[in-house]
């Protein structure tokens, strides 16, 4: 059986690329807060769903959490968990705005969206799994405040990259 | 940025407030204490009601202050008070205990779980 690849699928892999390095350079920083961080990577989420469309920001989105992890070698321990379910609640979140008709979402709102549900699903996976304290919700306004900061700023770069870049669909 | 884009943002902005006035200065968060000696629940109090409540443990009468909806260690027959140092509890969860006296309190909260997990 031969695997074939598409055009599609190497501008995928390409983004994917580059949103792992994003993330694995994140990795490096410091953190200020457990559970906070600026998700740069989410910028590349956000400028391919505006160029190629849902699925393949999903697969960019979901593909960078699994390379992330492996490289950085927190595949499968509660880091990963609580990546995992930030990304598929935010991808659920974006695949709900980007068919919402008549919405005409751009990369700010997009990206503001995919932060707060992002930090939100992280939050209660964290409440749920692995700290079921109710001490754990005093951190919850300030994490939701750094998720808005980052997902206006992850917004304006993604815009920035848009119009600057010459990324062709196909 | 579109209409949408504003929308979000200010929707998002709007609701921060909330979020934090709900979590940081909700009142009443715990609405019952459990007291505990040697390991035994001995009474379960209701935070509504003012008193201060006597304990007998193994080294004598520990006084428990319950005002504001909130409890405390007022004396123990202890060496440390730890316990007395140890102020209010208001929130579920927190949990306050003279050890030498093994006098223990803890405030209720609907499910009562774990602390946290570690794997």
């Amino acid at each position: 059986m031969q695997i074939t690849t598409t055009r599609e699928d190497i501008t995928i892999a390409w983004l994917t690329a580059l949103a792992i390095t994003i993330h694995v350079a994140e990795g490096a920083f410091p953190s200020l807060l457990p559970g906070l961080k600026p998700g740069l990577a989410n910028v590349v989420t956000i400028a391919v769903l505006i160029r190629f469309g849902w699925s393949s920001a999903a697969w960019v989105s979901l593909l960078r959490v699994l390379m992330g992890s492996l490289i950085l070698g927190t595949f499968l321990s509660p880091t990963f968990v609580l990546s995992m379910t930030g990304a598929v609640c935010s991808i659920a979140v974006l695949a709900l705005a980007s068919r919402l008709p008549g919405a005409g979402f751009g990369p700010v709102g997009y990206s503001v969206l995919a932060a707060l549900a992002h930090m939100g699903g992280q939050f209660l996976a964290a409440y749920w799994l692995f700290i079921p304290h109710p001490g754990l919700f005093h951190l919850l306004p300030v994490l939701m405040t750094a998720a808005l900061i980052f997902g206006l700023l992850g917004g304006i770069i993604a815009r920035t990259m848009l119009d600057g870049a010459s990324l062709q669909p196909q | 940025m579109t209409r949408a884009d504003w929308t979000v943002v200010l929707l998002a902005i709007a609701l921060l407030p909330v979020l934090y006035i709900k979590l940081w200065f909700s009142q009443g968060h715990g609405q019952q204490a459990s007291i505990w000696v040697d390991g035994q629940v001995m009474e379960v109090l209701s935070l509504d009601d003012p008193r201060k409540l006597s304990v007998t443990g193994p080294l004598g009468v520990s006084v428990l202050e319950i005002r504001d909806h909130k409890i405390r260690f007022l004396d123990s027959p202890c060496r440390g008070k730890v316990c007395v140092h140890g102020g209010w509890l208001t929130e579920v969860g927190e949990l306050l205990a003279c050890l030498p006296n093994k006098v223990m309190v803890r405030i209720l909260g609907s499910d009562p779980r774990f602390d946290a997990m570690n794997y």
